[in-house]
């Protein structure tokens, strides 16, 4: 461990020479561009911006890709926040606080505290990849297709925590979600469905597209009915927290910081999974539970961190086994590849410069991106006052340009309109948004994972002989039966008191 | 006088069209005078973009202008590949073509032939390899067939999704060697690495490339590469061939245009793949991903992409796939 620390100052020295500095600065300020832009996601700016190192030295290259990739984490939240629309599925759950906080003027509180969360949530699952790596990582891989069925049953279960008013209208909505994933070919037994013959759909719908359609252009839609009365927001509040307010983000902070990294030791998990548990986990243990959803900070300090710790611990199956645990960690590993490196054990004793050196420049990093976010968020802040007028025509370009760039084709735009409409609809009914796209993103690995376990095990007994796999099915019915309840007695008491519904 | 007029004006037209042809056919002459496009029917970032963007800064610099390579993901290839195909076949519009186009017609992935294409040439291999958790209790292939045949169907092989290359090559050594396997397919092969890294599963049959960090972590053993001869990369390793089991099977990629691109601009796209693949850029780039650069000119690729057909036309047709 001490020993480690030593080896953490040599590679902080080299991320500290000024030429490193600049590139860890490029990558963060690309990083949050892409975030901030829906469509292009940072594992797609990555694998762009590959063939631009060749000429580096590797270190400089993996420090530039690095920071493209938690600069994107970064970038995500502002859009989330300023006009409801999740450039990726980290972000969708930050909308349903972030937005709200906006609309009262208070965006530069979200994102704020979101940036304080991640800064946080990075450092210590930094410190986590420092101590921990090796231990840690032999554990996440009893993560199987069992296990990982099991950990998905318990985040869908977390889903029912963000359904809003109603339980009807929220298993609407999941059951939109789990529709919306069954188009596509099936991995598992290469069945085509749902596609209505559309070469274009055998590649499943995008969860980009599906978020910048139900939230960004239903927004613009509703908003359309009200444009001509001014109802702006008056006026930037304070970017202050309120006093009593303290208290709950930090808890969050920190329970996220945890949860993120312990997440990003798994394999095949996405950062939509640890962002969505923290903010069912902190309404949850809230003590006003109500106000989750009408804009209150912990619930996107929760999410935020959580979705950057997720990055510290997801290099770590990267660093100590040579595994990918995401995407974006694919193309990071493509990378380390093609600069000659073979991420691995065998990576931190021939090459302990560039694996160190890439560690502490993720501290560097994190900092970079506290100095340049805590003073913009005024900055953005003020875009949440711009007459809709004016803004809605921007984020419709935005978002077209978005979903023609997910594959290059207008197939894409066209679903993102359609999706819009159905959103448009979907809020008219009152129903909740944020289940249908995390629902999408969860059940297509849930369906895939729970038939490869029937598969190897020829039948379900995998389920019942991991003892890991039991404790999270466990645990998901009493959360199961503990929100119904809540639900339930919820509704007694409003029938017996609220008339003002 | 207004026939002479008319005889002016008819010189004129004559003349105008003729100095019109002859400028397009300089124009044909300086191929390539504007941006050429690569298209490619994967995602960014995997092996097989990566591949067409190094083959392209290569190309670029043979053929002197910019080159363009622009992902249209979707349909196993067939969304990308569909769009080249109906694009003009002036050499300005490129596919990257994996093995996957030689599968197309007998798998209904899409309407694609392997013939819709003009090949411009190979440009790699990619070696299945099977491979095994390093505490495994066979180091052989014939142990593990061995093995596989005293359990029948208890072998579980992971590969990148049913009916991939990968899917079939462990199909392929099912049928050569009479063993019965379980086949889990899983989303890419990452995934399968690491449940096989995991203990989930027993073996994959995937690209050499995804499991050489699992071989240096001392955690995966590799125990044979299903290629005509043994890997440069890895020379310890022996064929498939060489362990008695004739199964030689594999990924590749080269790059085509459109049915009927004039033979010059052909010939002129040819030499610049040429050039760009005998890079040593490129040669290490390929052999870092465990692939094998293996440039093919356009004749030789054109025949490997009719034999490919056949042979995985009539493997596929005897294979039960999806189950």
């Amino acid at each position: 461990m001490i020993e480690s620390l030593g080896s953490l100052m040599q590679g902080l020295a080299v991320a500290i020479s000024p030429m490193n500095i600049l590139y860890c600065f490029i990558g963060c300020a690309v990083g949050m561009l892409v975030g901030v832009l829906p469509g292009i996601g940072p594992t797609e700016a990555t694998a762009l911006l590959i063939p631009l190192t060749y000429g580096m030295s590797p270190v400089s290259a993996i420090i530039m890709l690095c920071g493209i990739y938690y600069g994107g984490m970064y970038g995500g939240t502002i859009t989330s926040v300023l006009i409801n629309t999740p450039g990726e599925a980290a972000s969708v759950v930050t909308c349903l606080d972030g937005y709200p906080l906006a609309k009262q003027g208070r965006a530069g509180v979200a994102l704020k505290v979101a940036a304080y969360g991640s800064f946080v949530g990075g450092i210590l699952s930094i410190f986590g990849l420092v101590l921990l790596a090796p231990p840690l990582a032999d554990w996440a891989l009893k993560f199987g297709p069992s296990e990982m069925f099991a950990l998905l049953v318990f985040g869908m279960c977390m889903v029912v925590g963000l359904m809003g008013k109603s339980l009807i209208r929220g298993l609407v909505s999941i059951f939109i979600g789990l529709l919306l994933a069954l188009v596509g070919m099936d991995t598992v037994s290469g069945a085509v469905r749902f596609t209505l013959g559309s070469n274009q759909l055998v590649g499943g719908l995008s969860i980009v597209t599906i978020c910048m359609g139900l939230f960004g252009l239903s927004e613009i839609l509703v908003g359309m009915e009200n444009l001509s009365q001014t109802n702006k927001v008056s006026s930037v509040a304070s970017s202050k927290l309120r006093k009593g307010e303290w208290g709950p983000t930090i808890g969050s902070i920190i329970r996220g910081s945890f949860l993120g990294f312990f997440m990003g030791l798994i394999p095949g998990t996405s950062s939509a999974i640890p962002a969505l548990i923290s903010y069912s986990m902190e309404k949850r243990l809230s003590k006003h539970p109500e106000k989750f959803g009408t804009g209150i900070p912990e619930g996107v300090a929760g999410p935020e961190t959580a979705n950057n710790s997720y990055v510290g611990g997801a290099m770590i199956p990267l660093f100590t086994l040579g595994i990918p645990c995401s995407p974006t960690i694919a193309i990071l590993m493509g990378a380390f590849m093609l600069h000659g490196l073979t991420p691995g054990p065998t990576l931190f004793i021939e090459n302990p410069i560039v694996v160190w050196g890439t560690i502490a420049s993720m501290f560097v990093g994190n900092v970079i991106l506290l100095i340049m976010n805590v003073p913009l968020a005024n900055v953005w802040a003020k875009v949440a006052q711009i007459p809709n007028k004016m803004l809605y025509p921007v984020v419709l370009i935005v978002a077209i340009l978005g979903a023609y760039t997910v594959s290059n084709s207008m197939f894409e735009v066209g679903i993102m309109l359609v999706c819009g409409v159905i959103g448009y609809l979907l809020k008219k009914l009152d129903i909740p948004m944020a289940p249908i796209a995390l629902v999408f993103v969860l059940s297509e690995m849930m369906e895939r994972s729970i038939l490869q376990s029937i598969k190897i095990n020829k039948g379900l007994s995998g389920l019942y002989n991991s003892p890991i796999c039991m404790t999270l099915l466990i645990l998901s019915v009493i959360i199961l039966i503990a929100s119904l309840f809540a639900e339930y007695s919820n509704k007694k008491s409003r029938f017996l008191t609220s008339d003002d519904e | 006088m207004k026939n002479s007029k008319l005889f002016v004006l008819f010189l004129v037209v004559v003349f105008g069209m003729l100095v019109l042809s002859g400028f397009s056919s300089v124009f044909a002459a300086d191929y390539p005078d504007h941006e050429i496009t690569i298209v490619v029917p994967y995602n960014a970032g995997g092996a097989s973009d990566m591949t067409s963007r190094i083959v392209a800064t290569g190309m670029q610099e043979a053929l002197g202008q910019t080159i363009l390579v622009v992902n249209k993901p979707g349909g196993s290839g067939g969304v990308g590949m569909s769009e080249v195909r109906a694009a003009k076949p002036d050499g300005y519009t490129i596919s990257y073509i994996p093995v996957e186009i030689v599968m197309h017609e007998t798998l209904k992935l899409s309407d694609l032939k392997s013939d819709d294409f003009d090949y411009i040439g190979q440009l790699t291999l990619v070696p299945s390899a099977l491979t095994v958790a390093v505490d495994a209790p066979y180091n052989t292939v014939k142990e593990f067939v061995d093995y596989a045949l005293a359990h029948p169907g208890e072998v579980t092989i992971g590969n990148s999704g049913a009916g991939s290359i990968w899917h079939i090559a462990a199909t392929y050594l099912e049928q050569v060697s009479g063993a019965k396997f379980n086949h889990i397919p899983f989303d890419g092969a990452a995934p399968a690495v690491t449940a096989l890294m995991g203990g989930h599963i027993n073996a994959v049959t995937v690209n050499a490339g995804e499991v050489l960090s699992g071989v240096e972590a001392g955690k995966l053993k590799i125990l044979a590469i299903m290629t005509e001869e043994r890997d440069p990369n890895m020379p310890d390793v022996p064929t498939m061939k060489e362990s008695g089991f004739e199964v030689v099977i594999g990924g590749w990629g080269g790059l085509g245009v459109p049915k009927g691109t004039p033979a010059d601009v052909m010939e002129k796209l040819s030499a610049s793949v040429e050039k760009a693949t005998a890079s040593q850029e490129f040669k290490d780039f390929i052999s870092q991903r465990g692939m094998v650069v293996n440039y093919k000119n356009s004749t030789d690729f054109t025949k490997f992409v009719a034999d490919q057909t056949v042979f995985f036309s009539d493997l596929l047709s005897k294979m039960e796939l999806g189950g």
